[in-house]
């Protein structure tokens, strides 16, 4: 039989890093994907901790750390590890040529779509606002036929905000000619951008619209590879400062740090398996043995000596919501939720508070193991990591990629 | 999660496909597999919707193999086009690519007048829409079915069936001879059976959908039959594999596929699970050769990984890299069309480039019609694994 060290259910950001930790300790990892995770919906950029309890704004991730609750993920692995993890993935980025800034002690509040400003702890170099915060002038650079990118809205939004009110804000538009066929999104742009000829093209519209030495926003389109060619191409071409904006689906940010970490991962020989359904465990004495593949075809077993356990939570698949109740499907793990369906969710609309809902999830160990109602590690060789895990509201904290890398890390680690 | 659900509710438009599809990033015309897929799908249930640019779609399956909530997207295409044919008039262009089988047969009397001929009348084919630049393949001097006829096997008691498919029987026969070759190095006695037909694929491709279902019940009955005795079967084409066990259970509704599907077996697969039980013949004599590997798109969707690239690293000294570049662009017979050529070219060149800088001469890969696309793209030598494990096998015996 094939066994490896490790199995990772799941490909999404937490399974990446669980795989990447688990390789650079020399273990032989194979990874179990379905899907392409939320990295390409939810973007690139790592949240760590933006929002406290109450709503308010963490003056910076690591103060946002130290007020975490008894039962939040980040209490678990503990801010030594959180540490590492982010180090290491600095390090991987650093690594693969596509590096990102930022760390624990500054939130970096980046501009977004609309005009607002979001709070994230670690961004690619497409995204610094350093110049951006620096200017007395602003240009916002839309396209034609683009959606979901609005120059003049953004600029209006950022009159409103205190830091960014005394700027005077101009807004451009150049027409990237490519009305053809469908409707144009920013993953037209980026790959339009991504050809020499576009960026040659690209370049000459620009020059005609904007100034040598400006700081410029862009919707997120400098290219769709995990690369810094394009925004360096620009820049050196026309003497500007690019900065891109957080933005809707799909994620450019979030295609480019995929597309790096799964090159990183295929470089350090990761078995990846893709399209494959885990459906099963096999589990003798508190260890499992091996998961099980459900195929269109077949069943097929993977053994290994431990497993990763990071298949995202309800929208990823890791967790399912059934009448009253909420169930883990490949280890049928508890998950502890109030039988009353009515308090599962916080019905004011604009609340300060988290939502239960979004809170629930597997109960873990300081290494990840899961534990039962009684806080018994249930099973010895599994460790769980990303969205499945109880106690946390990514999107009301914005917490969510944080909280993937840190706890993918640790599970890699404790294994 | 099973993937023949068939539900286009499932999709949350989340946008993931359009990121993923190969085609939406080569051409402008695609409006992308969300929208021609699920999203008119949804409309398609209420009204006689027309989308004219699901022509496009070349049922490559990455949008499936990106999707987060199973949506089998490239297959509601498929359906949808099926549907958008069912009164319309087809091209003579479609029936041609559509029936390689029917032409093969045709021709299999005097197969090197049919390449001359072909070869004499590409600008009369570029007239009727086939590309005159396209990789089109050639056909063998004896087809597989001959070869296999005239070859004497070694009787073992333990016996397979193999499914060659129309590419290895009438233009590649030499994989299936090496298919055949590696079988009985591992006490294996292959069955080879008259009545099996094309698998549809290039049937289903081009919205004939009703001969694919003629065809898919003919090949079920055949392959249920010799699973029912407790044969496996095994292919050695990734995109027959995947219509025989997978899209059959999404296009139709034939009893027995799922029962067979369980003992379908890619040729790679079923040599790394006779490993498992340690039962391999591992003789292998050492190839010092570098290739680059090319994953099948329809490989990829199996959920098997890449059992290639594993069974090669068996063979000791051969060094194996994974271009790892994505889809090579053919997608069956779409490359072959006139105004999807550019397009195809333009999916492939990624791959293409990749092979080139790694300045290896080979390219090893399971899909006949991908083996085409590199050799004419990339410009280099191509082989399916299997010539390779057989190679060494022959090797340790020198
Ligand atoms: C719209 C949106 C915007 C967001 N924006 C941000 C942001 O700006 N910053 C931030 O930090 N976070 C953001 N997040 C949150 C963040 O994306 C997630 O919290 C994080 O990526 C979760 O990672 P994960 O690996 O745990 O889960 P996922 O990414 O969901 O990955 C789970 C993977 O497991 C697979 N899987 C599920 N079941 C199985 C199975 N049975 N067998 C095999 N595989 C299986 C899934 O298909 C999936 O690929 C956003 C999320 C959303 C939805």
């Amino acid at each position: 039989m094939r066994e490896y060290d490790i199995v990772v259910i799941g490909g999404g950001l937490a399974g990446l890093m669980a795989a990447a930790a688990a390789t650079k300790r020399g273990k032989k990892v194979t990874l179990l994907s379905l899907g392409s995770g939320t990295l390409t919906i939810g973007g690139g950029i790592v949240d760590v901790m933006g929002y406290l309890e109450g709503g308010i704004p963490a003056a910076t991730p690591s103060a946002g750390l130290l007020q975490v609750g008894a039962g939040h993920p980040y209490k678990k692995i503990g801010r030594p590890a959180i540490e590492e993890s982010i180090r290491f993935f600095k390090e991987i980025c650093e690594q693969e040529g596509y590096s990102y800034i930022g760390n624990l002690d500054k939130t970096q509040w980046i501009p977004t779509a609309a005009g607002t400003l979001k709070p994230t702890c670690l961004v690619p170099r497409t995204m610094d606002t350093t110049e951006l915060k620096k200017a007395d002038k602003v240009t916002v650079l839309g396209f034609d036929a683009l959606k979901d990118f609005y120059p003049s809205l953004i600029a209006k939004n950022f009159k409103k905000i205190p830091a960014f009110a005394q700027k005077e804000y101009e807004v451009v538009m150049i027409d990237p000619k490519l009305s053809e066929g469908r409707d144009v999104t920013a993953l037209d742009v980026a790959r339009w951008l991504d050809t020499e000829e576009g960026l040659a093209s690209c370049i000459e519209k620009m020059r005609n619209v904007i100034d040598s030495g400006s700081v410029v926003i862009i919707p997120p389109i400098l290219g769709t590879r995990p690369s810094y060619a394009v925004k360096e191409k620009l820049e050196k071409a026309l003497g500007c400062h690019f900065v891109e904006t957080a933005s809707v689906p799909p994620s450019i940010t979030g295609l480019r740090l995929r597309t790096m970490l799964v090159r990183y991962l295929k470089k350090n020989g990761v078995r990846i398996v893709e399209q494959a359904i885990v459906a099963k465990s096999i589990v003798e004495d508190g260890k499992c043995v091996a998961v099980i593949t459900e195929g269109v075809d077949r069943e097929r077993t993977y053994y290994a000596k431990s497993f990763i356990l990071a298949n995202g939570g309800f929208y990823g698949g890791g967790l399912l919501a059934e009448p009253g109740k909420v169930i883990e499907p490949i280890f049928n793990l508890p998950v502890e939720a109030p039988t009353d369906h009515e308090l599962w969710a916080n019905y004011s609309l604009f609340s300060s508070e988290a939502q239960p809902f979004a809170k629930l999830g597997l109960d873990v160990d300081e290494k990840m193991r899961p534990l039962d109602a009684n806080g018994k590690v249930l099973l010895n060789n599994v460790f769980v990591a990303g969205r499945n895990l109880r106690g946390y509201d990514f999107s009301f904290e914005k917490s969510g990629n944080g909280v993937a890398i840190a706890s993918g890390y640790q599970a890699a680690m404790s294994v | 999660m099973k993937k023949h659900h068939n539900n286009p509710d499932s999709c949350t438009a989340c946008t993931v496909c359009i990121a993923n599809c190969p085609v939406t990033a080569a051409t402008r015309k695609f409006r992308g597999p969300k929208m021609v897929g699920p999203t008119l799908e949804r409309m398609r249930l209420s009204q006689d919707d027309i989308e004219p640019s699901l022509e496009y779609c070349s049922n490559c399956k990455n949008c499936d193999m990106s999707c987060p909530s199973g949506v089998p997207i490239s297959t509601l295409n498929m359906l949808a086009r099926a549907k958008y044919f069912k009164n319309r008039k087809r091209s003579l262009r479609d029936w041609i690519l559509s029936h390689g089988e029917k032409m093969a047969k045709l021709s299999a009397a005097t197969p090197g007048m049919a390449n001359f001929g072909m070869k004499m009348s590409r600008g009369i084919l570029k007239k009727i829409g086939i590309s005159d630049k396209a990789p089109l393949p050639a056909y063998a001097s004896k087809s597989f079915s001959k070869l296999f006829k005239n070859l004497k096997q070694t009787s073992y008691p333990d016996k397979v069936v193999f499914y060659p498919g129309c590419f290895i029987n009438y233009n590649d026969p030499q994989v299936g001879m090496d298919f055949v070759a590696v079988m009985q190095a591992n006490k294996l006695e292959v069955i080879v059976e008259e009545g099996f037909v094309c698998c549809g694929s290039p049937l289903v491709v081009n919205g004939f959908l009703d001969e694919a279902e003629e065809n898919a019940k003919q090949n079920v009955q055949i392959l249920k039959k010799w699973t029912d005795k407790g044969y496996p079967i095994i292919t050695c084409c990734t995109s027959c594999g995947l219509m025989l066990k997978q899209e059959y259970q999404e296009l139709f509704h034939i009893e027995g596929v799922a029962e067979y599907a369980k003992h379908l077996y890619d040729a790679d697969e079923f040599l790394l699970d006779l490993h498992d039980q340690g039962r391999l013949n591992t003789n292998f004599g050492t190839l010092n050769e570098k290739y680059m590997y090319h994953a099948p798109c329809h490989l990829r969707a199996q959920g098997m990984g890449l059992p290639g690239v594993e069974l090669l690293a068996l063979i000791p000294g051969l060094d194996v890299q994974d271009a790892d570049a994505g889809c090579c662009g053919i997608s069956g017979n779409y490359g072959f069309k006139d105004d999807k050529y550019d397009i195809s070219m333009e999916i492939g060149s990624g791959l293409f480039k990749t092979i080139k800088e790694s300045g290896r001469d080979t390219v090893v890969s399971e899909c006949g019609t991908c083996r085409l696309q590199i050799g004419h793209g990339a410009n280099v030598k191509t082989l399916h694994p299997l010539t390779l494990v057989r190679k060494s096998y022959e090797a340790y015996h020198k």
